[in-house]
């Protein structure tokens, strides 16, 4: 077969399949019956209220000379570790907002920081296409400096983002500016698997973000320009287990919900969006009118669920953090809006493991945390 | 459908209520964050006063020559272990290009009306397809003698020579022609490749490179540091990672001017001239560059100037609107200036009005050409020292 005519039937085969995932769509859409905000307020249910001291920022972490792209809380005691274009890891003590160590990288261009789930080491990635492992426990070198003892390397593109597999200290997952994430052995540095690139099911551009299911470790849901989120079992890395559609925008972030059944994604099409892992339809869409002209709508760089999921936290490019009422679909407070609050983009935030404090990170150079304060209790 | 669990969580946030009074701090933590603190106001100082430079570009553009050329210009250039591990590359580039040449002919000659003269001879064709087979692969054998000769005959093959001088369609490397008029010592024994050979081998660049020199004046140290950068020139979204860069002093914009009859690598139905009008133009646009210089190097002019006269400029849409004026070097003139006032003029359409400010100088580069680089990297040096003493209020 020659040239010609094996492209004429790449061409009409690439149109059977959209023409299929059109009709797929459409089936779906007619299936949804409701949203969760209907179906909230059909059961008499109303948004939490909240009021300006309920959330407040009661820290201010300053160090960091550049723009923070990224944070990581540890599972148990409260530190953070927080990664910035000054080409720095530092790690901070949450409760006393000292700096317990900083790491300056051989390669600056970093975007993505983790904890490993025992406390006792960092991981990032950024430009260089590696992610790079800290001991925090070894020997400073002459400079102060931890040395690295680790750097995973086997991308073809950027690192954008990194997660310990929950419970094992021995297993990364990182996504790529090469269409791919990787599941890796860190005590060898070798790739276990490789979920996407070659195979058809991947990816078709950048993946930006993961998020483990801490319920069940073996599957992880991933985030991309591609506009798509996808579930991966990490036994099968042959093919995505589902694709979930619906963002106009590339999804910067994605996050498993608390019960593990579900996850929540954040798009440059300025929504959230809430996916059930089962069935892939879309659950909710969470999208509030901006003002401002249409070229510069906010996008939305990072998300987080509160402990029993009540509460959506969500950072946008325009220095807004929205509360979620995810029942409702409803903004129930701005963070952005309060005393003391970043004065740039929101690139970051995480939710500290026992649900009590909230930490955001900024291209103001700083990191805040914020806690339930007043009456407020932890939900 | 949900049924959403709501549970409170009995003790209170840990945070609000436990503020600790200073003293009661653990010193030895206060000791340890001091120290940190006094260790990135150093480190922080101690990068001021360097120069950030970033090279961008399409892939193929002459960013990974430039930053070679810097190297050998104003470091201690390559010594012979890096020389060595050229070695492989080297060999690889051949085969890689004899390759795409051979399989090159075989689509000409399927697609071409003019057919015939892509038909490689009868005799030939045992060794393309073998050469084809090896340029393939993922780790290339060595270059022996004996294949060697074999692709000098390929090379010497009317169709294989036809289809170099219509590689425009085709993703035929620019130094093709040096690969293979060097043929017989790449395959010597003990080959050690020369500065020359190391700046044409051709990797494709993953991840960053950096490098930190300082350029040396005619008689003593300008005593300007700089940090040049290069990202690679592939495709993935730019945007994603470009804020990274925010405040580098300079972007250093390669543009090769002799590929407006070529195609991209990454998509052989795109124009390479096209796809560098966008880049560029993207890249004016972006607020983190709102205060950085622009240094554009159009590059690639020795090449540039002997295909004027094969192929004329308005074969690339950006150009259609070009008229020939002669012949001989009036020409070649007479075109390049055409081209640097497209460039001009995509500068001011793309540059918003509070970047007036901001330095924009282009350069006629060909990055091969090591004394053309350092004259230019002096005029570069120059301006960014005018523009520094600008910014500090003393001219």
């Amino acid at each position: 077969m020659s040239v010609a005519e094996l492209k004429e039937r790449h061409i009409a085969a690439t149109a059977t399949v959209n023409s299929l995932r059109e009709r797929l769509k459409q089936k779906q859409q007619l299936l949804v019956d409701t949203d969760v905000a209907a179906y909230g307020r059909s059961q008499g249910r109303s948004a939490i209220s909240f009021v300006s001291t309920d959330l407040v920022c009661c820290r201010t972490l300053q160090g960091h000379t550049g723009k923070v792209y990224s944070l990581d809380w540890t599972p148990e005691k409260n530190r953070i570790v927080s990664a910035s274009q000054d080409g720095r890891l530092i790690v901070w003590n949450a409760l006393t907002s000292q700096k317990t160590h900083a790491i300056k990288l051989q390669c600056p261009w970093v975007v993505t920081c983790a904890f490993a789930p025992n406390g006792q080491s960092v991981a990032c990635g950024g430009l260089n296409s590696a992610c790079s492992i800290f001991n925090l426990n070894s020997q400073v070198d002459r400079d102060g400096n931890i040395p690295v003892s680790q750097i995973l390397t086997g991308h073809k593109g950027y690192v954008y983002s990194c997660q310990y597999v929950p419970d094992q200290e021995t297993r990364l997952i990182t996504s790529s500016g090469d269409q791919t994430c990787i599941l890796w052995d860190v005590t060898t540095g070798q790739r276990i698997s490789v979920f996407g690139g070659e195979f058809p099911s991947g990816h078709t551009a950048d993946v930006l973000s993961v998020s483990i299911n801490s319920s069940n470790s073996n599957m992880f849901v991933s985030g991309s320009c591609d506009t798509t989120a996808r579930l991966w079992d990490t036994r099968i890395a042959s093919r995505a287990v589902r694709t979930y559609h619906g963002h106009q925008g590339e999804v910067n972030t994605v996050k498993l919900f608390p019960d593990g059944q579900r996850f929540g994604t954040g798009s440059n099409d300025s929504t959230c969006r809430l996916y059930d892992m089962r069935t892939g339809h879309q659950l909710q869409v969470y999208s509030q009118q901006h003002d401002g002209d249409d070229n510069d709508i906010p996008t939305v760089t990072s998300i987080a669920f509160s402990i029993s999921g009540r509460l959506l936290f969500a950072g946008y490019s325009s220095g807004a953090c929205y509360v979620w009422d995810t029942l409702l679909a409803e903004v129930i407070l701005n963070l952005g809006e309060l005393q003391n609050s970043h004065e740039g983009c929101i690139s970051c935030l995480g939710l500290s493991s026992d649900g009590s404090a909230l930490c955001t990170g900024s291209w103001d150079k700083k990191l805040k945390i914020w806690a339930f304060g007043g009456q407020r209790r932890v939900i | 459908m949900i049924s959403m669990l709501y549970f409170v969580v009995e003790s209170m946030g840990s945070f609000c209520s436990r503020q600790q009074p200073l003293n009661e701090v653990d010193s030895d933590e206060n000791k340890q964050a001091a120290k940190i603190d006094s260790r990135i106001a150093e480190e922080t100082k101690a990068e001021q006063h360097i120069h950030k430079l970033l090279l961008l570009g399409a892939g193929e553009s002459g960013k990974s020559t430039i930053f070679k050329q810097i190297r050998l210009l104003f470091q201690t250039g390559f010594d012979e272990a890096e020389l060595r591990s050229y070695t492989s590359v080297i060999h690889a580039n051949v085969y890689q290009t004899i390759k795409i040449l051979y399989d090159g002919a075989k689509e000409l000659a399927e697609n071409e009306p003019n057919s015939l003269k892509y038909v490689v001879r009868a005799d030939n064709k045992e060794i393309g397809e073998k050469l084809s087979e090896i340029g393939s692969r993922m780790d290339s054998p060595c270059l022996t003698k004996e294949i060697a000769k074999e692709i000098v005959t390929l090379w010497n093959d009317t169709a294989i020579q036809e289809t170099y001088s219509h590689g425009n369609i085709l993703q035929v490397p620019d130094c093709a022609q040096y690969f293979m008029e060097n043929l017989e010592r790449f395959s010597e024994v003990n080959y050690i490749p020369t500065k020359e050979d190391v700046l044409h081998a051709r990797v494709r660049t993953t991840g960053v490179v950096e490098i930190q020199f300082s350029p040396v004046g005619e008689s003593r140290k300008s005593g300007e540091v700089y940090r040049l950068y290069d990202v690679g020139g592939q495709r993935n979204e730019r945007r994603k990672w470009i804020h990274l860069f925010e405040g580098v002093t300079s972007v250093i914009f390669c543009a090769a001017i002799s590929e407006y009859d070529q195609m991209l690598f990454e998509d052989d139905t795109k124009n390479r001239m096209m796809e560098t009008k966008e880049l560029f133009e993207w890249v004016l646009k972006q607020s983190c560059f709102e205060k950085s210089s622009f240094m554009l190097f159009l590059n690639k002019f020795d090449i540039f100037e002997k295909k004027v006269h094969r192929v004329p400029l308005n074969v690339c849409e950006w150009f259609k609107d070009y008229q020939p004026m002669g012949s001989g070097k009036q020409e070649v003139e007479h075109a390049y200036e055409f081209v640097k006032k497209k460039f001009e003029e995509l500068y001011f359409q793309n540059s918003k009005p509070d970047c007036v400010d901001r330095a924009f100088k282009i350069y006629r580069t060909t990055a091969l050409d090591q004394k053309l680089v350092k004259k230019t990297f002096k005029l570069v040096d120059e301006t960014l020292r005018r523009r520094n003493l600008i910014e500090a209020g003393l001219l």
